[in-house]
């Protein structure tokens, strides 16, 4: 199933090659949850220097994946929020407001604070296919924590917590 | 509770000896707790005695900031199923505040 594909992923995220490290969403509850899909393959620039005798993902990268679905429920979560305040503006009044349509949405992503008590369980590796699930968890002002695992296949590679900020 | 009410119960009941005592003991245990999980939750490296009732927690006392305040807001959620509000976070000015806090919001 598929909530979103690359380009709609571009549309939202300001990352870009070789950066963006995010190929589809698959299942998106705004502003709460997410899952998405990131496939590896030997083409990845970073497999030429990690290693030259042995390709394995990076385990920052894999939290950097992490943190891009992240940036996605985060900030679908803050459309959806100026969608219902722009249609309760406009039920109210005949006022006009800013479309939600014309907002860069790409400048709202946040910036992550912290990583805590991460795990990397087992190497990841050309062809594997990292299904990346994250839940925002709870919020102390513009600080949230987030849930985040990353699975191949059945098995969980990748699991810890991260904290983001919103943009001020 | 209005804490007013409270103190002016606290002034016409007096308290006989036995029981200021197991209230103190009750307060050092709990403060110490508090200490331990500052301690243990944020990877400090020192020893939880050495932080006193009175220091700040956050700038100039011992260091904090504020993403060690949402790992504390998470943990004493946690620990004690008391929620700390954006508006009220005076309540991270100390030990001491932090455990009046608790004291006032606890579910008993």
């Amino acid at each position: 199933m598929t909530v979103m594909n690359a380009d709609e992923i571009r549309k939202l995220l300001p990352h870009r090659w070789p950066f963006l490290l995010l190929d589809r969403v698959t299942e998106l509850k705004p502003g709460v949850s997410g899952v998405g899909i990131k496939n590896v393959t030997i083409s990845e620039p970073f497999f030429e220097g990690h290693f030259p005798n042995e390709s394995i993902m990076p385990g920052v990268l894999i939290v950097e994946a992490l943190a891009q679905m992240t940036a996605v429920v985060y900030c679908t979560g803050a459309l959806q929020a100026m969608r219902e305040a722009e249609q309760e503006a406009a039920a109210t009044a005949e006022l006009q407001v800013e479309s939600v349509e014309e907002v860069d949405v790409s400048s709202r992503v946040g910036y992550l604070v912290a990583i805590r008590d991460m795990k990397f369980m087992k190497p990841v590796v050309p062809g594997d296919q990292l299904l990346l699930k994250v839940k925002i968890g709870r919020s102390l002002g513009i600080l949230s924590k987030v849930n985040v695992a990353a699975y191949v296949g059945k098995e969980c590679v990748v699991e810890g917590t991260l904290s983001v900020s919103q943009r001020p | 509770m209005n804490p007013q009410y409270n103190d002016m119960e606290r002034g016409t009941t007096l308290l006989t000896y036995q029981e200021t005592k197991e209230k103190a003991e009750k307060r050092r245990e709990l403060t110490q707790r508090i200490k331990a999980i500052i301690v243990e939750r944020l990877n400090l490296d020192m020893e939880p005695s050495l932080i006193t009732d009175d220091q700040p927690l956050f700038g100039r006392g011992l260091g904090l900031d504020s993403i060690d305040a949402l790992e504390l807001f998470v943990v004493i959620e946690d620990e004690f199923g008391v929620t700390i509000y954006d508006d009220n976070m005076e309540v991270f000015g100390s030990v001491n505040k932090l455990a009046d806090y608790i004291l006032e919001n606890i579910e008993e």
